[in-house]
């Protein structure tokens, strides 16, 4: 071993403390970035795989009903690769093990062979026999979440007739990665079902012999999507189609491309945060190394060793640092990623998905961690190849204080001599200074950042269950009826108030721009189920014309004031030119609202609504649920409470889990930074601290000046820590906030706090165990040296 | 005359078996109170030692150690360090000054723990430094750091005054200064002093002179006129 690499070794192990934080703050770092990185190639490639093994359709389209001659007709149009018609409908399944009734999909099967696009994976039993129209497959999520075995009977309604299906196998689609029932924000394998079925039992249910209502369409490489889609609604638009759509519109392949696009903001912004505070540790103890190297290195220098040797040889510290905290980042890592590969496996329905790092991601990870090191190296070596042999060589001058502070003279004159120490060193060395505060400044800053999500999120469910969706139940209805359905609603047991709305899928225009989105007919002076927006205020629906979200305004680029056309996107395809009565900022969605009843005139149907919103006697519940069960012509049931209750349970799973993992890497970073901070002001006082033991100040008096110092800036880091946090925090809502949903920042004094105490209790810990130093100090041995 | 130290059978050893350093060997000395006296002898030979337990920063392995009444090897390290603060100035060869204080403050530090101290200007005064009050340490010679120490060490007028070769790191002229210093504090406070040289002609300066060999005391001098510091001719 050449001499330097021993020196090199024993310097590190001089360190080990410095070193120790530095590895465990990069670790952290780079373990977020291996995760969110690698988690996102993983899904990538699986999804990739998912799509290409099953035939995932690049096109769908509903409508109302086309004859099967049509389907060799789309096949033929230019780019279609293949085209799957199918019989889609909703049903209500009546379980005897749950006590409301379930939503479910029913999607038919062809008649030969498996679908030729969205194909099923079987996870057990087998497909159904078209001999018996009573056999249906099953999802893989509903089928765990109510223990369902190929061999369960599964009572359903379907289009007002009760049927018993059997369960013939469990199966996964492309389509349905991501189940949601429609309407709903989040999933609920218990209370949504996607069903299965031979082509003629569902022709028979919905009375579609020979016809169909649904198709998906699988294109050519390379293939025009534009031009197909033309092709595809020129076909169907006669048959009351609402228009081809891309990937972009099919609910499971959106959320997974949301899902995506936030680990890439995750992979970008905590890292960031972990890899720049690494930068810093480095920078305070190479700093320090170098300082107490100065002789060494005019040794080094005057025996002949280069600038460049020398600069090398400090540089590789930092990239023994870079190496260690990227095998512990991996490390950490790779169990990281595996968790949570584990958690999206409950959400994201693949047929196998696990994490794994790529090479690319590891060499990413590698990047990150050696420049992180070499940043913060940077300046120390810079200083030790700079050195002149002779200057390296002299003894020290005391460190000179007579310049600067000339602002502070005054506040000095009245303190006592231990606070005018504190004071001079941090004004006469602004800059080491600034370097302390400004790591425990980040440190607070980033659990500020993590401290934020949770406070998030139950504002947002506080907003969205207690303002937003006061009702109990949400009944919609198979098609828009007459009014008087309302009246059928109220005598349905328990049901104490209802309130009536209307949704129709509507392509809006102005001039060129055209966007496809939904259109809300609100109730005037709704109670239950009301439009909040972004400042909690709740939003009428205009007396005239139609508020737009701020969002599709933006597409369309209109004002309020001008005229815009809509088209209804099913049915009878009515076209009307509306004004726009104002742009209304909602906290969730990107649609537009009118009053009911101007919206149901709009669509020639006055009076007409989609479904109602109930409040409920608890004391009738189940009868209420058990009638429900037994009524036709409805669509879908969506119970406000049970989802409330789900998302609550799995927001404080998952979301709470998320925080403590990210709150435990803040404080490693809290506590490394301290630490570094501590022993570093310790070693540069070290002589002066024992100089006071000398003089009879008590060993209390002396680690006044050591943790003193060290608070002092702690506390001067607060105002930075709180603006840059918040910012952050800020920063991070917009990331999040999709088109359709507005994260909005929530200032939590409790997260604040927590952030704010946690890091000084760090900080003070580190400084207490430092401060073990002061009694240990050298006394004699400090009067020997020159320093 | 009162004794202010009475060693008797003091013992420092470092270490421990074969590779055992015996710093002190059975030391039996006493001084008196207000007495200037010299400590010399050869490198190693144990002078530092014993004056840091004088000082109360280290402990004697073996022996007893008394200042006035107190059994200072008896002592905790909690009361050693309130008996530095209440009587013991220490100087030292590299003067240890406080770099973030000024002169002024580096002796007004020891003003807060004392209890009927020098003002620091009067300390100043009397090495010679009015002018150089606020200057930092950075900012004075090493002959007016080390008067700086000497006015920190006796503004609290200090019963005992411990020097560790205060004149090893200047030149004559320097040195000169600062020992008049001390033996003029020594003649108007009556401060015990004890001063370590390797130069003989310093030497000349105490009442008494103690020469160390090897850890033990070799023999004690006595000057019937000690000379005044601008007197000796080194
Ligand atoms: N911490 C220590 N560990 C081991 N041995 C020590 C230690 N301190 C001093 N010694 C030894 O004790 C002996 C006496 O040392 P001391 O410092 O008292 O000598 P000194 O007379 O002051 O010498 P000098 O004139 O060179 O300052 C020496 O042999 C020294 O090596
Ligand atoms: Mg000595």
């Amino acid at each position: 071993m050449r001499p330097l690499d021993a020196k090199l070794l024993r310097d590190i192990w001089r360190m080990r403390m410095h070193a120790a934080g530095i590895v465990l703050v990069l670790g952290c770092g780079l373990a977020v970035l291996i995760m969110a990185v690698g988690m996102r190639a993983s899904l990538e490639k699986t999804r990739l795989q998912y799509y290409a093994d099953k035939h995932m359709a690049d096109l769908a389209v509903s409508l109302v009903r086309a004859p099967d001659r049509l389907a060799p007709v789309m096949e033929n149009a230019p780019g279609v690769a293949a085209v799957e018609t199918r019989i889609s409908g909703y049903a209500l399944l009546d379980l005897p093990q749950v006590a409301e009734p379930v939503s479910a999909r029913l999607i038919s099967l062809p008649r030969q062979g498996r679908p030729r696009v969205n194909d099923l994976a079987l996870t057990a039993g087998r497909w159904p026999d078209p001999a018996h129209p009573e056999e249906a497959l099953v999802n893989e999520a509903f089928a765990t979440a109510l223990r369902l075995r190929p061999g369960s009977p599964l009572d359903a309604i379907l289009h007002g007739h009760r049927q018993r299906l059997v369960i013939t196998g469990i199966a996964n689609s492309p389509e349905f990665v991501f189940v949601t029932a429609p309407g709903e924000m989040f999933p609920q394998p218990e209370r949504f079902a996607v069903i299965w079925m031979g082509r003629d039992a569902l022709g028979e249910a919905y009375d579609m012999r020979g016809a169909f209502n649904d198709a998906v369409i699988r294109l050519a490489a390379g293939a025009d999507i534009r031009a197909a889609t033309r092709a595809i609604d020129d076909t169907l638009t006669p048959y009351g189609s609402a228009g081809a759509t891309g990937r972009d519109r099919m609910m499971s392949d959106r959320f997974l491309s949301e899902e995506l696009s936030q680990l890439g903001i995750l992979a970008s912004f905590i890292p960031t945060f972990f890899l720049i505070v690494a930068a810093f540790l480095v920078n305070i103890s190479m700093g320090r190394v170098i300082a107490t190297e100065r002789a060494n290195i005019g040794l080094l220098k005057a025996f002949g060793y280069s600038d460049l040797a020398i600069a090398w040889h400090y540089a590789e510290s930092a990239l023994i640092f870079g190496t260690l905290g990227l095998i512990a980042g991996i490390a950490a890592g790779t169990v990281y990623g595996r968790f949570i590969a584990g958690m999206y496996r409950q959400y994201y329905h693949f047929p196998n998905l696990e994490f794994s790092a790529s090479l690319p991601t590891l060499i990413l990870a590698a990047a990150a961690s050696f420049a992180a090191a070499g940043l913060g190296a940077w300046n120390a070596v810079a200083r030790a190849a700079r050195l002149p042999p002779a200057e390296a060589l002299a003894p020290p001058q005391p460190a000179n204080y007579a310049q600067g502070g000339g602002l502070f003279h005054g506040f000095a004159e009245g303190l006592d001599a231990k606070s005018r120490i504190i004071l001079r060193r941090i004004v006469r060395f602004p800059r080491r200074a600034a370097t302390t505060a400004l790591g425990i400044g980040l440190a607070i800053s980033i659990l500020i950042v993590t401290q934020s999500f949770p406070a998030e999120m139950t504002y947002m469910l506080d907003v969205h269950f207690g303002l937003a969706n006061r009702q109990d139940v949400t009944l919609t209805l198979s098609e828009p009826q007459e009014a008087g359905v309302l009246h059928d609603i109220e005598r349905l047991p328990g049901v104490i108030t209802v309130e009536p709305f209307r949704i129709d899928g509507v392509a809006f225009s102005k001039d060129q721009r055209r966007v496809e989105e939904a259109l809300f007919g609100l109730a005037e002076g709704a109670t239950l189920n009301r439009l909040i927006g972004r400042d909690l205020s709740v939003i009428a629906p205009p007396t005239e014309g139609v508020w737009l979200s701020r969002p599709l305004a933006r597409k369309l680029e209109a004002r309020a004031g001008d005229d815009i056309t809509i088209e209804q996107l099913r049915g009878r395809r009515i076209r009307a030119t509306v004004r726009v009565a104002g742009i209304i900022d909602p906290m969730i969605g990107s649609s537009a609202y009118m009053s009911l009843g101007n919206l149901s005139s709009l669509m020639r149907e006055p009076g007409r609504i989609s479904g109602a919103y109930l409040r409920l006697d608890p004391a009738a519940y189940a009868a209420f649920t058990a009638r429900l069960k037994q009524t036709p012509a409805l669509m879908g049931a969506s119970f406000v409470s049970l989802a409330e209750r789900s998302m609550r349970k799995n927001f404080n799973e998952h979301m709470g889990l998320m925080t403590a993992i990210y709150s435990s890497f803040a404080a490693i970073m809290a506590g490394g930074v301290a630490f570094s901070a501590a022993r570093v002001t310790l070693a540069e006082q070290e002589r002066d601290l024992a100089t006071l033991r000398v003089l009879g100040f008590s060993r209390l008096e002396v680690s006044y000046v050591l943790i003193g110092e060290i608070m002092v800036l702690a506390l001067l880091s607060l105002p930075f820590a709180v603006l840059f946090g918040t910012g952050m925090a800020i920063w991070m809502t917009h990331l999040f906030s999709t088109e359709n949903f507005a994260f909005p920042y929530v200032f939590d004094p409790a997260g604040y706090a927590f952030a704010i105490s946690f890091t000084l209790a760090c900080v003070l810990v580190a400084a207490l165990v430092v401060r073990g130093a002061v009694d240990r100090l050298d006394m004699v041995g400090v009067l020997k040296a020159r320093d | 005359m009162t004794a202010s130290f009475s060693l008797r059978g003091v013992n420092k050893q470092y270490g421990k078996g074969a590779t055992a350093v015996h710093a002190l060997s059975d030391v039996s000395v006493d001084i008196q109170d207000g007495e200037l006296l010299m400590l010399v002898g050869p490198s190693g030979s144990g002078k530092s030692t014993l004056l840091n337990i004088l000082g109360g920063l280290d402990h004697a392995t073996s022996g007893e150690v008394r200042f006035r009444d107190a059994l200072l090897t008896a002592m905790s390290d909690r009361d050693l360090t309130a008996y530095r603060r209440r009587h013991v100035g220490f100087i030292f060869q590299f003067y240890n000054l406080i770099p973030s204080l000024t002169a002024h403050e580096n002796v007004d530090l020891v003003r807060e723990i004392a209890d009927n101290p020098l003002s620091a200007a009067d300390a100043l005064a009397l090495v010679g430094l009015t002018g150089r009050m606020d200057h930092f340490p950075a900012q004075l010679s090493g002959g007016e750091q080390q008067r700086v120490a000497v006015a920190r060490a006796i503004a609290k007028r200090p019963a005992i005054l411990l020097c560790d070769e205060p004149t090893g790191a200047l030149d004559l002229q320097t040195g000169a200064q600062v020992l008049e210093a001390l033996s003029e504090i020594n003649r108007l406070y009556k401060s015990t002093t004890l001063i370590i040289t390797h130069n003989a002609d310093i030497a000349r300066m105490g009442a008494r002179v103690v020469r160390f060999a090897d850890g033990r005391v070799r023999e004690i001098e006595t000057n019937a006129t000690p000379a005044k510091p601008f007197e000796l001719v080194w």
